[in-house]
């Protein structure tokens, strides 16, 4: 791939971040490719060391936060007329309550997500509590002169620990799928802003 | 190397590299390879994240008919390399707790 084509490429998919944002990176990978020729290597070479336009492109929408591009995106690029300005104004009650119903939807589907890890744990340090409990039981049982009982309680104070220790490895697991399901939702909501052509 | 090590090495790294005179982007990316691999993306936001901390100063020069970005390194990154060498020295106690053999 040339070095003008990889710019070309570059600059397409990364419509949606700030104009400045763009340039500034356009002219960095610019310099380095020409570095790399001064150096060198071949444009094609020197364009491949650089890497795959999308390990680039997917490297600079992990960093970039959510809400530049979404600043970027609401910015308006021209000046509004006034019949445009109007109609915001008097539409807002509908578009606005859309806009925050919807955000709130969204935020308490992810609330419940994370509800259910939090109820995970909760039965995890249940079964904790319990087998102290059942410890307690035993004491309470031997010091009657019920071994029956005892035996009993001792055996599910055992079960009530190995389920807990269980429990806690599927909390574990919960937790982490739950976090790295966070990442790819940014991420995704990311990439619908950026890369969008003439949006 | 493990991730979260190496993040935390890599600013000072490129400090390092700019230490004793300005470099330019491809040029720290050499300098550096021999120790640690970075992409230009890596390279890129380490180098906004510096500027912004006000430990390296940019400017612009001609350089064979086309503009190349120079780094300057600020008392303020000097200061961070200095810091470096004091955390150091714990990280090699620490080094010899983990692996020492009794």
């Amino acid at each position: 791939m040339g070095k003008a084509e990889f710019l070309e490429v570059l600059r397409r998919k990364l419509t949606g971040l700030p104009q400045a944002e763009i340039e500034e990176r356009l002219a960095f990978y610019n310099e380095m490719i020409d570095d790399r020729i001064e150096d060198g290597l071949t444009e094609a070479e020197a364009v491949a060391e650089v890497g795959p336009v999308e390990d680039v492109v997917n490297q600079i929408m992990a960093e970039i936060p959510l809400t530049a591009l979404v600043r970027e995106r609401v910015r308006p690029k021209r000046s509004l007329r006034v019949w445009e300005i109007v109609l915001l104004v008097l539409g807002s009650p509908i578009w606005l309550s859309l806009l925050i119903a919807a955000f709130a939807v969204g935020l308490s589907l992810y609330i419940v997500l994370w509800s259910v890890v939090v109820s995970l744990w909760a039965v995890a340090v249940s079964l904790a509590a319990g087998v102290f409990a059942c410890l307690f039981e035993v004491f309470v049982y031997q010091k009657a002169g019920n071994l029956g009982g005892a035996v009993f309680a001792g055996g599910a104070a055992l079960a009530c620990a190995g389920l807990a220790i269980l429990m806690f490895f599927v909390c574990l697991a919960a937790t982490k799928g739950v976090a790295r399901l966070t990442k790819k939702m940014i991420l995704g909501i990311k990439s619908w802003f950026v890369g969008k052509e003439a949006a | 190397m493990d991730v979260q090590l190496k993040r935390g090495l890599l600013d000072v790294c490129v400090l390092a590299a700019i230490k004793n005179e300005d470099s330019y982007g491809y040029r720290i990316i050499k300098d550096m390879k021999p120790y640690l691999e970075m992409s230009e993306s890596t390279l890129y936001t380490i180098l906004k994240r510096l500027e912004l901390a006000g430990m390296l100063t940019v400017r612009t020069a001609e350089h064979g008919g086309r503009l190349r970005k120079y780094y300057h390194i600020t008392p303020l990154g000097l200061a961070r390399i200095e810091e470096f060498r004091e955390e150091w020295k714990q990280i090699e106690s620490i080094f010899r707790f983990i692996t020492r053999e009794d």
